[in-house]
């Protein structure tokens, strides 16, 4: 199993294929291994040493960050849980090299999913979930100049992809720079013979929380201490509400003919009005605001009245007009 | 300190120039530390010299923690081929170490019009910043108007800049401020 850390301690894991080369178990792991730690870099396994922690007699896995030198230390039992993986293979690796040169879709432009994704993509994609953010955060800068916090992401990604390649293939990283950005940004008249490219890393989908219908009911107004009496208002629109369900109701019992029929018949006197007017227009305006749920269905039945109300309007003005004539 | 080595005899006012604009670049000393030899071992059969041999077989350099040497000669250069071929090399640099090359063998002749010497130079020193750029971390910018851009790309206009974007500024100045020395 993989994918990135829990957003939230309810929420449901998605099981999904291992990332090639992820270690599940720490016994798999022997000293002078080396190893990917997601968005640290490179690493070399040291050894696993027992240290006391808080009182508690903890095995650790110690490790040293190629670049600079630095220690990290993880508890042997966390190992399986932070995506350590090892090197990319050379097979991986020419997988990476015809993704990168392979011509790309449009890049997502909602920032807040392509962030989410990007880190998620780092963290659990493999060698080829950090291509992928590189290119993707490359088209869009194709497009507009990334922001702050984007062109670290990418100058992230873009170490660690670097490095990756630089120890996979045994070579210098500016020069594995250089094969990067060759197959990013090939010069003019340089075709390749691209390999269909590996499946793009498949991420775990995140459902949205919903808030129950409670919640979205509530809105606490009662707590601010506003003397405003929507009561009147709201029990208006609630029995309006209640009063369009019933009439369906009673639609759907007398079957498909007899809706018709009241559909023929809006204009008609025998039919009782749907709603009262409600008290104000102030207190209309408030109970909008108040309860914005229920506005489209006013809005659909006022819609709904319209036509009946128009008339009379439209035969008033000319009377207005006679009796201005006549003065 | 950025020390610069010509293996090819360069012009004294082009090599002032060069000065001049790396200082500007990364707000350290340079200085011109004389001519050396094209080492042997990173001679090619097809006249074109091994970046990587040369920087590593290359005369040695008295410097100090934090010197950055930057080699320059008029041969072309080579890099080992990569999954999809050898990509062109106007230079080449050990990222965050000490050592870099440029080459001036790419750069469009440099003529004898003040204008094309003009722009000779400004190529020269863009090469220039963007090998010591690699010394100091600074990797490839998407922005054509850096000197990090890779110097073969389609995007690069014909007079390109020589100076780096905000963003590869603030990150050279940074690990400068955090150098040794």
């Amino acid at each position: 199993m993989r994918g990135p850390p829990h957003r939230h301690p309810d929420e449901q894991r998605e099981e999904l294929p291992a990332v090639e080369g992820v270690i599940l178990d720490a016994a798999e792991l022997r000293a002078g291994d080396r190893v990917v730690y997601p968005n640290q870099g490179v690493c070399a396994v040291v050894g696993v040493e027992e240290k006391d922690i808080a009182g508690q007699k903890l095995q650790l896995v110690r490790m040293q960050r190629e670049e600079d030198g630095a220690a990290v230390l993880v508890p042997k039992n966390k190992v399986p849980a932070i995506g350590l993986r090892r090197v990319a293979t050379g097979e991986q690796m020419e997988g990476v090299f015809h993704y990168l040169a392979a011509s790309f879709d449009d890049p997502e432009l909602d920032w807040k999913v392509r962030h989410r994704d990007n880190a998620d993509r780092l963290v659990a994609g493999g060698v080829l979930g950090v291509a992928e953010v590189v290119k993707g955060l490359h088209s869009l800068s194709r497009i507009r100049p990334l922001p702050t916090k984007e062109r670290e992401q990418y100058d992230n990604a873009r170490h660690l992809l670097v490095h990756e390649i630089a120890v996979s293939l045994g070579v210098p990283p500016v020069l594995a720079e250089d094969y990067v950005d060759y197959a990013l940004m090939p010069p003019a008249g340089v075709k390749f013979e691209l390999k269909p490219p590996p499946k793009p890393v498949l991420l775990p989908s995140r459902p949205k929380r919903r808030r129950p219908a409670a919640e979205e009911e509530d809105l606490g107004l009662s707590d601010l201490g506003l003397d405003v009496d929507l009561s009147g208002a709201l029990e208006g629109a609630a029995g309006e509400r209640e009063g369009a369900e019933t009439e369906e109701a009673e639609e759907a019992a007398e079957g498909p003919g007899a809706a018709r029929e009241t559909a023929k018949g809006e204009g008609g006197e025998k039919r009782p009005p749907r709603r009262a007017r409600p008290p104000a227009a102030k207190a209309r305006k408030r109970a909008r605001i108040a309860a914005p749920a229920k506005a489209p269905r006013k809005r659909a039945a006022a819609k709904k009245h319209a036509p009946r109300k128009a008339p009379a309007r439209k035969a008033a003005k000319p009377a207005a007009k006679r009796r201005g004539k006549r003065k | 300190m950025i020390r610069i080595v010509t293996l090819d005899r360069i012009d004294p006012t082009d090599m002032a120039f060069l000065i001049g604009t790396l200082y500007r670049a990364f707000g350290v000393g340079t200085e011109h530390a004389g001519d050396r030899p094209v080492p042997r071992e990173a001679e090619r059969p097809d006249a074109r010299l091994d970046a990587v041999a040369l920087l590593r077989e290359a005369d040695p350099v008295r410097t100090f923690a934090d010197d950055k040497v930057l080699y320059i000669t008029s041969a072309p250069l080579a890099l080992p081929q990569g999954p999809l071929g050898e990509p062109p090399c106007w230079g080449f640099a050990d990222f965050g170490g000490e050592r870099a090359v440029i080459s001036t063998s790419k750069i469009p002749a440099r003529g004898v019009s003040e204008a094309s010497i003009e722009a000779w130079r400004r190529r020269l020193a863009r090469e220039a910043t963007h090998a010591i750029g690699h010394t100091w971390d600074l990797h490839h910018c998407y922005d054509p108007r850096c000197a990090m851009h890779p110097s073969w790309s389609q995007g690069l206009p014909a007079d390109p800049e020589i100076d780096l974007c905000s963003f590869c500024r603030e990150k050279s100045e940074h690990k400068i401020r955090l150098a040794k020395t």
